[in-house]
């Protein structure tokens, strides 16, 4: 810990000696209607560790994007050493010494960490593998990026296949490296280990920007602080300027923090509950007609009012290399929403997993709708039963080669099969209805999934589980990755359906918990700090030092 | 013993004959290994090497030197791999199915335009034994008695392996059969990186389609690759993707075959449909056996995907 305070201390320079390596001028970016950016006006100094902090959609990856030449900004400028440059492709930022870290790294799994490290940079026509070797070596030593230059990358764990990455960045002799969230993959030890080298790289002369929603970690590596929300920088300041936690977390979320407050839907943004698009083709409810309640096998019974629809208790399964879930109870009844909330990789996963059926229990149960989760999973009614929403929408919840009617009848299918057979010409129907009173762009129905951008398909597998009438929804980060539009849809669906249903939000989001959910239970290391109402400001005003497991603050 | 030495006699012109039968077969072989290791699948050896064939044929009929027909015969296979890589690089088509077509196509229009020549001669590449080397024993006749092609395919795996492992286009070029996109971020272009790979491939290919008219028959005859492309094509799987198990793969291969007919003709009574079979089995057996040291086939992870436009 020495090692930090040293640093903290001598993180204000005064006046930041130099000019910035790069400084980004009034940067915008937009995404059709979407603000991506607005406006953004950023200095990079040599030598220091500035951390991008927002959250989900808040616009950091695309601006980082911007810098590493992967997008181009529709306004504004990006300076380098006092000169204005143009990157029309990675190529271009990494001439002028800049470059990024993606979280999905681009290795070659059969080779070595120098094959990957010195790909296209060689130096000459001959190469000769141990001088290779002993060049990566030298530069894994010179920044404390230990990892065995002869390995294969196949066989390293992720904390060392980041400094193969980084290790590429530092070859090239880049000058400013950016981090998108470099943690989210790496161990608590990796990431301590990763920190150390962030530090080396800086002290000698390097820039770093990283990208990150986790407070701690913040707190403990970066000298400058620029807070993203909507797209816009609403704060800058210096390490030394935030005392704690809880007050990162109060800039980070600012205003947003009082439920209601900034989303004031109308009907209009849901384009098939207007009157006006009734009339033109068959809607969804026609061509579907009335579901009938389930002839669920078993006990037979229905569930009554106040009865959960979800309820969890003593839930534990250990994971290897994860967190696991220890000892989670709660329950979920019709007509409420109980947001899981927590920083990704705290066993959300895991537990969301267990629901699912995917995997098995230690400890504890789980009844879904009155059964236990492994005969619910037997039985699944082809409706009024329980809708997931995956986190993973291109991996999980849809198959990118096969077509919309496709993907739409991976969970529907039950409801358009006829004895046994499927009945196409009606799912194809649904399909069109579905995609006019969901808005999914574009409106083709044999367009492929891989064709739609994470917003659109997202508003497919949202239709898609909500026409199931499920009772009960899992729905994982439902807005990750959305603009704002598609966002807003998404929660008016969710907010609709919770009036027949009920929903277990997991996010990382605390606005959207804060915007939809009735109550709150946040989830660290696999536990549930707390479980709350909304109203309970007193405790709402904690969430985020919750969220970073500082629990004997949050008592 | 009696009974037991003619079998050991006849393993040294077994041999040899595996050395000049395989030699059309290995350049085949290294020719789709280094595609494949680029991460191109080509099916369409077979037709290759036919049309190569036809090529070295026509232009040593008609300029008489083996070495100017040999350049026609690389020349025209990388014309069909050229095709291939329209058709897969630049149209993104599927790459099986372009090599099949390949295969027909070349078989076919080689088979058609040779017709006016078949049974007629050309020069060829003559055998000479190399001074000294061929004097020694054992190794002498199986392998310094044969044409100049031969002596050449000697140096060609060694070379390919210096490329793919000692030079800076070498690593690009694996990178690019592994994975395109780490390439591209490395600043090379997996495109070129491939379009070269099917150059240099193709090349090989047709030199092991013109080995057959100039080196084995030394005339036109129809159908004269007959199905040594699909061997080629296996023994690259057999081979790991390696340019030194490839060698080892293709003289295996004939090498058994020819043993096992010089056996017969001693008149042994072994049912010949089991001989036939040795072969096949000896590569599951070696599949089986390489399987279970567990490191992979050694499949580049990117073969037969087509590069992803743009970004």
């Amino acid at each position: 810990m020495s090692a930090i305070s040293q640093h903290t201390n001598s993180a204000p320079q005064p006046g930041g000696s130099a000019q910035p390596v790069v400084r980004l001028e009034g940067i915008s970016k937009f995404f059709g209607q979407v603000r991506a950016n607005y406006d953004i006006h950023l200095s990079i100094g040599a030598g220091r560790i500035k951390a991008l902090l927002g959250e989900n959609g808040a616009g950091k990856s695309t601006l980082m994007s911007i810098l590493a030449g992967r997008l181009q900004p529709d306004f504004g400028r990006i300076v380098v050493d006092g000169e204005h440059r143009v990157f029309r492709s990675p190529k271009d930022a990494h001439l002028a010494g800049i470059g990024m870290v993606y979280q999905h790294f681009m290795l070659i799994d059969s080779m070595s960490v120098a094959d990957n490290v010195l790909l296209g940079h060689e130096g000459s026509f001959r190469i000769s593998p141990a001088k290779m070797r002993e060049r990566v070596a030298k530069l894994s030593a010179e920044y404390g990026l230990e990892v065995d230059p002869a390995a294969r990358v196949g066989s390293l764990s992720m904390g060392e296949r980041q400094r193969v990455e980084i290790l590429k960045l530092l070859c090239r002799q880049s000058r400013v490296l950016i981090f998108d969230e470099p943690t989210a993959v790496l161990t608590p030890t990796e990431a301590e280990q990763l920190f150390k080298a962030m530090r080396r790289m800086a002290e000698q002369g390097k820039s770093i920007v990283f990208i990150s929603h986790k407070l701690p970690e913040v707190l403990e590596i970066s000298d400058e602080i620029s807070i993203l929300r909507r797209g816009e920088v609403v704060d800058n300041f210096v390490r030394a300027q935030v005392p704690d936690e809880a007050e990162l977390a109060r800039r980070m979320l600012g205003r947003d923090l009082r439920k209601g407050d900034d989303i004031a839907l109308s009907a209009e943004i849901l384009p098939g509950s207007s009157a006006s698009d009734a009339g033109t083709a068959q809607g969804l409810k026609e061509i579907m007609g009335e579901l009938p309640l389930p002839k669920i096998k078993g006990r037979g019974k229905f569930l009554a009012q106040s009865e959960p629809v979800l309820s969890l208790s003593g839930v534990r399964c250990s994971a290897q290399d994860s967190v696991g879930v220890h000892d989670v109870s709660f329950a979920i009844a019709k007509g409420q929403i109980l947001a899981l909330l927590g920083v990704a990789g705290n066993g959300q996963k895991e537990l969301v997993e267990a629901i699912c059926g995917l995997r098995g229990l230690d400890s504890g149960s789980i009844s879904i709708l009155d059964h236990p989760v492994d005969e619910y999973w037997k039985m699944q009614p082809p409706h009024g039963g329980l809708g997931y929403i995956p986190e993973d929408r291109r991996g999980v919840a849809s198959c990118p080669d096969l077509d919309l009617v496709d993907n739409f009848l991976l969970t529907t299918r039950k409801l358009f099969s006829r004895y046994g057979l499927l009945d196409r010409k009606r799912a194809m129907r649904a399909t069109k209805a579905l995609i006019r009173e969901h808005n999914v762009l574009p409106g083709n129905p044999k367009a492929k999934g891989s064709e739609l951008s994470g917003g659109n398909l997202q508003k497919l597998i949202v239709g898609r589980e909500l026409l199931r009438n499920p009772r009960c929804i899992i729905a994982e980060n439902p807005t990750q990755g959305l603009d704002v539009a598609a966002m807003e849809e998404v929660w008016q669906r969710l907010r609709i359906a919770k009036e027949s249903s009920g929903i277990l939000l997991v996010t990382g989001d605390v606005s959207e918990a804060l915007a939809l959910a009735d109550y709150l239970a946040v989830i660290y290391r696999g536990k549930i700090v707390d479980l709350f109402s909304v109203e309970d400001r007193a405790k709402v005003e904690r969430i985020g030092l919750m969220m970073a497991g500082s629990a004997s603050l949050a008592g | 013993m009696d009974g037991f030495l003619p079998y050991l006699l006849i393993i040294i012109p077994a041999l040899a004959a595996a050395v000049s039968t395989g030699t059309s077969i290995l350049y085949a072989t290294l020719g789709e290994l280094v595609m494949e290791r680029a991460g191109v699948l080509n099916l369409g050896v077979e037709g290759m090497m036919m049309v190569g064939c036809l090529a070295s044929f026509l232009g040593c009929y008609h300029t008489g030197s083996p070495w100017f027909g040999l350049l026609c015969g690389g020349v025209a296979a990388m014309g069909m791999s050229a095709i291939h890589g329209a058709v897969c690089l630049f149209f993104q088509g599927s790459q099986v199915v372009s090599g099949l077509a390949l295969t027909l196509f070349g078989v076919g229009v080689a088979n058609y335009l040779g017709t006016p020549y078949i049974q007629q001669k050309v020069v060829g590449f003559a055998s000479f034994n190399v001074p000294v080397l061929s004097s020694i024993p054992v190794l002498g006749p199986i392998f310094f008695q044969h044409d100049a092609m031969v002596y050449l395919s000697f140096f060609i795996p060694p070379l390919l392996w210096f490329l793919f492992m000692r030079t800076r286009y070498g690593l690009a070029l694996r990178s690019t059969g592994e994975n395109p996109e780490a390439v591209r971020a490395a600043g090379i272009s997996p495109s070129a990186v491939r379009w070269s790979a099917l150059m240099l491939g193709g090349f090989l290919v047709g030199m092991g389609g013109a080995y057959l008219a100039l080196a084995s028959m030394r005339m036109w005859v129809d159908n004269l690759v007959s199905g040594r492309g699909w061997i080629a094509v296996a023994l690259v799987i057999f081979a790991f993707w390696r340019p030194g198990r490839a060698v080892f793969g293709v003289y295996l291969f004939t090498g058994v075959t020819a043993y096992l007919f010089r056996v017969q003709a001693l008149g042994v009574g072994i049912p010949s449909s089991f001989l036939n079979m040795l072969p096949y089995l000896m590569t599951l057996a070696v599949l089986f056996a390489s399987s279970l040291k567990g490191r992979g086939s050694g499949a580049p992870a990117d073969l037969g995907n087509n590069l992803k436009p743009g970004s």
